[in-house]
């Protein structure tokens, strides 16, 4: 069932204008007809009294005389019709009673004999007969489908009869349902055209108000619609606004186009800082291996030169290559987009067991994702480094928690210690790269975590206390597209 | 002195005496001729009377005028007073004015080749009735008391049947016109009704929507058709000639085109005799009631 006030305003404005305007109508037509009801009732009324009347003129000295037949020509002149131009209302029936009921006269002899009590077809007919009969004073009784006028017939103060006339109420309400129709149709024809009027009014009105919805629906989507000026072209409220739109439209569209710009500035300046930040952190190895292979250069057959400059070397390239290897690692895995079951996150609960070796550190296991498809290659590599991090931190000994949920249309995946946490002044470069904390640590960890997890529109979150220690949170939707360029906002 | 007053005086009667007999005779000259109408003819045609007035008024060489009263006894009466010359009246007014000798036969109408007519009975087509016995206790309408055809032939044939009007029928009126009473049986007003068989027939013709509603349930013997009177105080010069003007209509084409409008064949000169049944059947009611006889007015 639709629900009215889900109604277009283009549908809703000209239905109220149109109930109003035919409510209107309809009421000043009904109080139009009332009254010519009642003004048309009272002038028959007043005819039948006059037709009564006139029939009465000779009526006491015909009934003193037992002139019948001069009461009848009385009756029937009284209602012919047309008489003097002065009506178009059937006369349905007339009569000249004698006080006891009985008939002195009728307008239908055959039906109602001379000198026979008056035959009265149903309670109605008797009533109204009793109180012609019984009335002294010329009045109106008012029946179904007629009006009658009763006269009362003295004669030295003494009454000899009655004379009744019935005039049909049939043409009054023709005439009155003509009025009614008329009325109504005329109500019809306005409230049609009222309607029409007010669809094209609200139309008009209304098309400004839907460009706006539809312009701000496409801002919510992140396009910029400009509204067409056409429709704004007019001063009033609708029109500045939107004017107002369109000025924001714009505005938006222009802080868009500078974040856009300022995300390619990033963009360089991060690659920049990861060129730099490589070129500084294979630098200095490079430079102590120089040292060594130029001390070594001078002293070829110091053999002690050699035994102590020849480790030093080796850790040189050692460090080099573990920093090459974490760039390439990542890079590989960011394209990698084989699904498979999540069961493979498994495979990290022996690694991470490898890595605590004989600590104190217990690992608590909690994967609850057995079934549902994953990118192994890369949430591998997110939860192996997080759980790196979470064993490095503990320094010795404590605990550690891996969970992993579907999470409503996310997958979710937590790493927890209880380790001291991360000081404060560390924290807002937690996810830069080549930041570390370890002298031996390569500081790309969180930097990959973040990186890939961003690769497949997924978030993370950290929270970190000295009581509570560190958790992180990754959250990544199952219907994320992949996300080939990735974010280089770090 | 006297004696030339005397003189003054008698010239001065004179003079005035012969005023007043010049001015009595011009009057006498150009005082109109007035027929009394009744209910016998279709009286209602006003525009017929008057051109017959105006040809009669030239045959005449005085004015003649049609005077109209409801019923028969006003124009008796105004024929008795002398303030009409002539009426045209029904056979029963005749015979029973005649005992004074106030009227005289003038001219009798000829319809359909006799001075003869009916009284007819009717009642409405599709009423069941077939006989004046059973109209018992219902209405009756009758012209005129005074009308033979319209009242005095129904007394008689209730009087035969033992019955009296009053207390024959339920109730009666009298319409002082036979158009009328056919109009009351036709409407069923009235179940029955008396009427002149001239009226009726010439009625048939002119409104037959009219008179097809009825139907002549009794035709009465024939009786004398009502005649044209003359009071007797008017003299035999006028009225000869009057007389001799309605007679001879029939001889010219004006006079014909009338009688053709009345629906009649001329008018002729018949003894009273020719109401003598009339005079008859109303002895005979009045034998039937008895306390009647004798109001005979005059």
């Amino acid at each position: 069932m639709m629900n009215i006030r889900n109604w277009s305003l283009a549908f809703k404005l000209p239905l109220a204008f149109t109930a109003l305007v035919a409510g209107i109508a309809f009421t000043i037509g009904a109080a139009i007809i009332m009254q010519d009801w009642f003004r048309f009732r009272e002038a028959l009324e007043e005819k039948a009294l006059l037709l009564a009347r006139s029939a009465a003129v000779n009526a006491p000295a015909a009934i003193l005389r037992n002139d019948y037949w001069e009461l009848y020509k009385g009756l029937k002149s009284a209602s012919a019709k047309g008489i003097g131009g002065m009506r178009d209302e059937e006369v349905l029936t007339s009569m000249v009673l004698n006080e006891d009921g009985r008939v002195l006269a009728h307008l239908y002899p055959s039906d109602n004999p001379l000198g026979m009590p008056l035959q009265t077809k149903n309670e109605a007919d008797r009533a109204f007969l009793s109180i012609a009969l019984h009335t002294t004073e010329p009045r109106i009784l008012r029946g179904r489908g007629f009006i009658e006028g009763v006269i009362p017939v003295f004669s030295d103060e003494k009454k000899i009869g009655v004379i009744r006339l019935r005039l049909s109420t049939v043409e009054l309400v023709a005439q009155i349902k003509n009025g009614a129709l008329t009325t109504f149709g005329l109500t019809a024809i306005l409230v049609f055209g009222g309607s029409i009027l007010v669809g094209m009014i609200s139309r008009r009105l209304l098309r400004p108000l839907t460009a706006l919805s539809t312009g701000m629906e496409a801002v919510g989507r992140g396009d910029f619609p400009k509204l067409d000026p056409a429709i704004i072209k007019e001063g009033d409220e609708i029109s500045k606004l939107e004017a107002s739109f369109n000025r924001m439209a714009l505005e938006l569209e222009e802080k868009k186009q500078l974040e856009r710009e300022l995300s390619a500035n990033e963009k360089m300046a991060a690659l920049g800082r990861i060129a730099a930040g490589v070129a500084h952190e294979v630098n200095n190895p490079l430079a102590g291996m120089l040292n060594c292979l130029d001390t070594l250069k001078r002293h070829p057959d110091d053999e002690k030169i050699l035994e102590r400059y020849l480790p030093l070397i080796e850790k040189g390239l050692n460090r080099i290559h573990s920093i090459v290897q974490g760039l390439l690692g990542e890079m590989r895995t960011e394209t990698a987009d084989d699904e498979s079951d999540a069961s493979c996150l498994d495979d990290l609960r022996e690694v991470a067991l490898a890595e605590i070796g004989e600590r104190p550190i217990h690992l608590e296991w909690g994967n609850q994702l057995s079934g549902a498809k994953i990118n192994c290659k890369r949430v591998q590599l997110i939860v192996l480094n997080l759980l790196k991090n979470s064993i490095q931190a503990l320094d010795g000994k404590g605990s550690v928690r891996f969970r992993s949920a579907q999470d409503g249309p996310c997958l979710f995946f937590e790493v927890a210690d209880d380790g001291p946490g991360v000081p404060e002044e560390q924290r807002r470069h937690l996810f830069d790269p080549f930041y570390s904390t370890r002298p031996e640590g390569t500081g790309l960890g969180l930097w990959i975590v973040y990186r890939l997890t961003r690769s497949m529109g997924g978030k993370v979150e950290l929270t970190t206390s000295p009581e509570q220690g560190t958790v992180v949170q990754v959250y990544i939707p199952t219907d994320a597209t992949d996300q080939d360029n990735v974010d280089w906002v770090i | 002195m006297a004696r030339s007053r005397r003189n003054v005086l008698r010239v001065t009667v004179f003079v005035l005496a012969l005023f007043f007999s010049i001015g009595t005779a011009w009057a006498q000259s150009e005082k109109p001729l007035r027929l009394g109408l009744t209910a016998v003819v279709a009286s209602e045609n006003l525009r017929f009377f008057d051109r017959w007035a105006a040809y009669l008024t030239k045959k005449m060489g005085r004015p003649v005028e049609f005077i109209r009263r409801r019923s028969y006894r006003e124009v008796m009466e105004m024929l008795e007073a002398g303030s009409i010359d002539f009426a045209w009246i029904c056979g029963y007014p005749f015979v029973q004015r005649r005992e004074p000798e106030y009227l005289q036969l003038m001219a009798v109408p000829i319809y359909q080749e006799n001075p003869l007519y009916h009284s007819y009975i009717i009642v409405h087509r599709d009423s069941p009735y077939k006989t004046l016995d059973d109209l018992q206790e219902k209405v009756f309408a009758f012209s005129d008391p005074d009308s033979n055809s319209g009242f005095l032939y129904p007394q008689f044939l209730l009087a035969n049947m033992g019955f009296h009007v009053e207390r024959f029928f339920r109730e009666t009126v009298f319409t002082f016109n036979h158009g009328e009473t056919i109009e009351a049986v036709a409407e069923r007003f009235a179940d029955g009704g008396a009427v002149d068989s001239y009226i009726w027939e010439y009625l048939a013709e002119v409104k037959p929507e009219m008179v097809n509603k009825t139907r002549v349930i009794n035709k009465s013997p024939p009786f004398g058709f009502p005649p044209l009177v003359a009071r007797r105080g008017i003299d035999k010069e006028t009225t000869a000639r009057f007389s001799e003007i309605m007679i001879s209509m029939s001889e010219d084409p004006e006079g014909r085109a009338f009688l053709k409008e009345l629906k009649l064949d001329g008018f002729g000169i018949f003894a009273p005799e020719l109401f003598q049944n009339i005079r008859e059947i109303a002895d005979e009611v009045k034998k039937a009631r008895p306390w009647l006889s004798g109001n005979n007015r005059k």
